[in-house]
């Protein structure tokens, strides 16, 4: 097989050699249901598998186990926050259709539930963010109403990586008495994320986009009270989410936040100095090259730089025939010729957000895979100009 | 978006008849603020018959790929012949081009029949 530099790590990642060691019994060998623990041998396996899961979560995210709900991954995560909190806080507080505050450039996750409650007649506010893509809490503030339920901004973006101020906006939202929210899929793993630290009260992660398996991630729920199931079931989740336990997927999650917790602070190093030199080493061979998003407040594993006069489209397409796979927009998006809603959320117009281009690098990125990139991406872009 | 044919990325990798001629029969300009696209596509013609055809572009790869077999296509075609090539017969020089994409891939088309027009102007 031809060599494959893989740089698209924030659209997902590899499942880890060790994740998928740890999770293979549980599809045959400890196949039963958790719930049937107390009389089955059995099912008490499987419960203290999941259960030792959680508590690797809660140990990665600085909560006590019995906050983190498993879901079907962040977008599951995301949709329950929302749509489960604003229907709680609106009917057993307000009396009224709350409001919920979130950014233009969220992940689709929120912004697509947040239209859905505008459809059932809750209002919502989407706050700009600018070029630097990093939301103002003074906006954020201006944002308040007195019905005002939610607060929903990322922990960092996943287009351009920018952290977001999370525990000022929290102090902010808390402030009055408005329950705050984060989608953290994007820095789970790759930067240090404590709940305590954000004063978040509900945090979505998901496995795949740190060395964990597909279909599963979670949702940090400090009270339990504050928000409505979104999956109603069985008893599973303490009555907050049923569906019988993904026992598999959730021991590899366990697995891969131990893991992620044990590489963290190698791998943020590591990254940083790989992450900057694909910059410099670009920036250096190619013209008129200018980064999308502040460059220091971004998680180590993000670049996204615009390159002017080149579509990305036909850059990405030469960039796969050359073995480098990458993204323009995001993954979820991929299939849509639209510029990238995060890049004109942030003030680039639509030229400049269909020439940019987004790098991201992952446990499995080597500094060779750096070096073919920066000497195969110049002449790709040559190549492009040349027609032009 | 559907995926692209191998014809469709051998094509855009290896693009024919890119860059200009001196003294253009016809030259077709299309500018797209939105999609992100300028092409200008540059004929020669003599005794009703193209000659010659060369382009520049940026834009997407199914641009890129239906000007370089448009450029290999109308060499010898008549006027009328030229005029009556669309995105069908270019679809299926390109072993069969997404419908996602013909909107843009179209511009190559579009961009030809308007140096075929500069053409019919300075000679009628």
């Amino acid at each position: 097989m031809n060599r494959i530099v893989y740089l698209d790590h924030a659209a997902t990642t590899p499942v880890d050699m060790a994740v998928l060691d740890e999770m293979k019994p549980y599809f045959m060998q400890q196949f039963a249901n958790p719930m049937t623990f107390a009389h089955s041998s059995p099912g008490d396996a499987a419960h203290v598998a999941v259960e030792e899961a959680r508590k690797r979560v809660a140990s990665l995210i600085g909560s006590s186990a019995e906050e983190v709900a498993f879901t079907s991954g962040g977008t599951e995560a995301d949709n329950w926050a929302l749509k489960g909190v604003m229907e709680r806080v609106s009917r057993e507080r307000l009396h009224r259709n709350g409001h919920l505050v979130t950014a233009e450039f969220e992940h689709h996750a929120v912004l697509h539930s947040a239209v859905a409650l505008q459809r059932q007649g809750y209002e919502v506010t989407y706050v700009k963010v600018g070029r630097s893509g990093i939301v103002d809490p003074d906006d954020i503030r201006r944002a308040m109403r007195p019905n005002t339920a939610l607060v929903s901004i990322m922990h960092a973006n996943n287009e351009i990586g920018t952290i977001q101020p999370i525990a000022e906006i929290a102090r902010i939202a808390h402030e009055k008495g408005v329950l705050m929210h984060t989608d953290a899929v994007q820095t789970v793993a790759h930067i240090p994320v404590d709940v305590r630290a954000l004063d978040v009260d509900f945090l979505s992660a998901s496995a795949h986009k740190f060395n964990g398996p597909k279909g599963v991630g979670l949702l940090y729920v400090r009270d339990h009270n504050s928000l409505y199931p979104f999956m109603d079931g069985g008893g599973q989740e303490g009555g907050l989410r049923g569906s019988t336990h993904n026992v598999p997927g959730i021991v590899g999650l366990g697995k891969a936040a131990q893991l992620g917790k044990e590489r963290l602070a190698g791998e943020f190093k590591r990254l940083t100095v790989l992450r900057n030199r694909l910059h410099e080493k670009l920036t250096a061979r190619i013209e008129r090259l200018a980064a999308n998003g502040d460059m220091e407040c971004r998680v180590p594993q993000n670049l996204n730089i615009r390159i002017d006069g080149i579509d990305n489209e036909p850059l990405l397409m030469a960039m796969n025939e050359a073995g480098i796979v990458a993204a323009g927009g995001s993954a979820c998006n991929a299939q849509e010729t639209l510029a990238s809603h995060v890049l004109t959320s942030i003030g680039c117009d639509l030229k400049e957000a269909k020439s940019s281009l987004r790098l991201s690098l992952g446990y499995t990125t080597t500094d060779r895979d750096i070096d073919y990139a920066v000497d195969v991406i110049p002449g790709l872009v040559k190549f492009l100009r040349s027609m032009a | 978006m559907d995926k692209y044919s191998r014809a469709t990325i051998r094509e855009f990798m290896n693009p024919s008849n890119i860059g200009s001629i001196d003294a253009p029969s016809g030259i077709g300009h299309i500018a797209d603020e939105v999609d992100a696209v300028e092409l200008t596509v540059h004929i020669s013609a003599a005794s009703g018959r193209i000659v010659e055809m060369k382009y520049r572009i940026a834009g997407c790869t199914a641009l890129i790929a239906a000007l370089s077999v448009l450029s290999k296509l109308v060499p010898g075609k008549t006027i009328d012949e030229a005029s009556a090539i669309d995105m069908q017969v270019v679809s299926g020089l390109l072993d069969g081009l997404p419908e996602s994409k013909w909107r843009c891939a179209g511009y190559a088309v579009q961009a030809l029949h308007l140096a075929i027009e500069d053409y019919q102007r300075t000679t009628s």
